[in-house]
């Protein structure tokens, strides 16, 4: 039985001699916990797994896991679908005339016009990577005019033209996982889903300026209202977050 | 046949919305995974590697030292297809056992055939068809993947031993209120791993196995550790019911399926068999407990069947009953990379021999990659031993190793 002992002291010090021999000296980045002001059940619309804001109409597209496109009220209400379906909506972006939606698994982008949300085109781009470790996020970037679409794990930023031809890739090393991405406000916000963590990044380098940690289950989707209000969708549990602006975080003098 | 008729029925009734891809499947959170795509078809292409260490601290007078040394636990290759046609395959190879069942002509693992997983399924109606072979969907605890754990195997409960984890059949399944509540019902062949080995019994009789889970505030998948550090508490509850009348045609024989038996001559009887479990998984900020409790009850058709132990009649009632319940406790702390489980388990094989046993298991997990590249170690050890049913040479046991998800 003295074997036994040892053994359980052992097992019960390895947590803390592993992490004391990782411990290194990782760059502080400012950062500030946020809590959802409140949140709606989406019924009618199935794992919904990104949203955007229209500023033109003051709508919202929302995708779905199941490969459907909603525009919607702020309130998640339903106006109209796209007749043309996919296989596993995971991103959408919305500019002047048209809705661009990543289907994760076939590696599609789908361009649908905003007028009748018909289908106008269909590129394809390319990760070898798990098939629902794809693009989970889909935004246009205005300080580099282009395209961006980041691969969920290993999670890496891909920038593309209007016609979707690759035009560069960056290493995003920050968090296990990026569910959602939105361009705002001369900045690029990316959701870490497991770390459930809004990362505001410059959209030149992509490196993080600040980090919210919000408490919102299984984040995937981002977007940000006319007022500057940030509204999360979350597949699992079907729901849309409401939160008010981010807040400005203090650095703190050395 | 009327019976598997009635219950799609009844499904495909029920259903309100259901998509996606097998349940069950052990890769679908594998970023390192390839995928090959051609227009609308997709080809994924994953696999698992780990061994380990395992050393066994033997009672005194034992000097048999075959397990202190390595081990190999996986050597797995995976392929899932989605189609444009809305069907998903998968076929999950094992290649350890198919290695081993050449080497050792079939006798030295008859439970592990060497496919893991091999169906087709059908995404395109409001209920998943899946026709092939798979764990069957009984025990959260055998559904749910060990490699996604500190630990290196199951508990002895839903391992294998007590009842079959995988089977050829025909699985509905079906998503309620928001995926909130999730439906199983299917038949499969009774025989459980080792239909590759013998085919279908002659009774020529399914078994039956159903699963309903009520989760909240929103769908749970299986994975047993809060990695999400989930903000809120999430919580799942289930319960299962198998049966399975194998009473063997006049002039037949249940002994012509030894291997089919299982360890404590549970898993094949020539007779009736119910299996029925609860089980419940609670996450909250990395830490996660589980429970499950599973009851095998036995009928044989014959008075004198060995199960009985010798016993009358009037002692046994024409029943066996075995089972018990197993719990885990874990804690995954992101920052540390780390995850600390410790499980208990209380199991009796039958209830016709005095004594039942229990055991603790400690493991820790440093997760370099997330389990996809994880350092593991386990130790575990008995803390009731029921030297009738079940006795043994060692007092603990520790295995140390690494896997890799690729």
């Amino acid at each position: 039985m003295a074997k036994n002992v040892k053994v359980l002291f052992f097992i019960a010090l390895c947590p803390l001699a592993i992490s004391l021999c990782s411990f290194g000296h990782k760059k502080s980045i400012p950062s500030a916990t946020i809590k959802c002001d409140s949140f709606r059940s989406l019924k009618k619309i199935p794992e919904p797994s990104d949203i955007v804001f229209d500023a033109q109409t003051g709508s919202y597209y929302i995708v779905s896991d199941h490969g459907m496109l909603f525009e919607c009220r702020h309130d998640g209400t339903i106006i109209r679908k796209a007749p043309e379906e996919g296989q596993d909506f995971e991103g959408v972006e919305v500019t002047d005339s048209f809705v661009y939606v990543s289907d994760e698994t076939p590696r599609h982008i789908y361009k649908y016009r905003k007028s009748d949300l018909s289908l106008l085109k269909t590129s394809r781009v390319s990760w070898s990577g798990a098939a629902n470790k794809a693009f989970e996020s889909i935004f246009y970037n205005q300080a580099k005019k282009c395209f961006v679409l980041i691969a969920e794990a290993p999670a890496t930023i891909i920038e593309f033209d209007e016609n979707f031809k690759e035009l560069d890739r960056y290493p995003f090393r920050y968090t296990r996982d990026v569910s959602g991405a939105r361009w705002h406000d001369g900045f690029v916000y990316i959701i870490g889903g497991k770390d459930a963590t809004i990362f505001k990044c410059d959209p030149n380098t992509y490196n993080i300026i600040e980090a919210y940690h919000i408490n919102a289950y299984n984040p995937e989707g981002i977007a940000f209202d006319a007022d500057g209000n940030v509204l999360i969708t979350s597949d699992d549990l079907q729901r849309l977050y409401f939160f008010n602006h981010l807040p400005i975080i203090k650095r703190s003098s050395k | 046949m009327k019976k598997l008729v009635l219950f799609s029925a009844l499904a495909i009734t029920a259903a309100t919305a259901s998509y996606g891809q097998s349940e069950f499947s052990e890769f679908t959170d594998n970023p390192s995974a390839f995928t090959i795509s051609s227009d609308k078809n997709t080809l994924e292409l994953g696999g698992r590697m780990s061994f380990y260490y395992e050393n066994r601290f033997l009672k005194s007078g034992e000097t048999n030292l075959k397990h202190n040394g390595f081990d190999v636990k996986d050597m797995d290759l995976d392929i899932i297809g989605n189609m444009a046609s809305k069907f998903t395959y998968e076929v999950h190879y094992s290649l350890v056992d198919m290695v081993t069942a050449a080497a050792t002509q079939n006798t030295a693992a008859p439970t592990s055939p060497g496919f893991k997983a091999a169906y087709i399924q059908y995404n395109g109606f409001p209920v998943k068809i899946k026709l092939g072979y798979d764990k069957v969907p009984f025990s959260q605890s055998s559904i749910m993947h060990e490699h996604e754990t500190p630990f290196w195997s199951h508990p002895g409960l839903t391992g294998g031993d007590y009842f079959s984890r995988r089977d050829i059949g025909l699985t509905l399944n079906a998503r309620l209120l928001k995926n909130m509540i999730n439906l199983y019902a299917g038949a499969y062949s009774g025989m459980g791993e080792t239909f590759f080995e013998y085919g279908n019994d002659e009774s020529g009789r399914f078994e039956y196995v159903a699963r309903a889970e009520f989760s909240f505030p929103g769908k749970m998948n299986y994975n047993e550790i809060d990695e999400e550090n989930t903000p809120t508490p999430h919580f799942r509850i289930g319960a299962n019911i198998r049966y399975k009348d194998k009473t063997q045609p006049t002039g037949s024989s249940i002994s012509q399926y030894p291997d089919a038996l299982g360890t404590y001559g549970l898993s094949l009887i020539n007779g009736k068999t119910t299996v029925y479990g609860i089980d419940a998984i609670v996450k909250f900020k990395g830490l996660s407990a589980t429970f499950e409790r599973d009851v095998v009850n036995l009928k044989p058709a014959s008075a004198n069947d060995p199960i009985f132990e010798g016993t009358t009649a009037a002692v046994n009632g024409g029943k066996v009953n075995a089972g018990g319940f197993i719990t885990d406790l874990n804690y995954d702390y992101e920052k540390w990379k780390s995850v600390l489980s410790v499980g208990y388990q209380s199991l009796n094989p039958n209830d016709l021999i005095a004594g039942h046993e229990e055991w603790l298991t400690i493991g820790y997990a440093y997760k370099v990659s997330g389990f996809n590249s994880v350092a593991k170690i386990e130790y575990y050890v008995p803390t009731l031993e029921d030297k009738t049913s079940d006795p043994l040479k060692y007092t603990g046991q520790i295995r140390v190793g690494y896997q890799v998800v690729f």
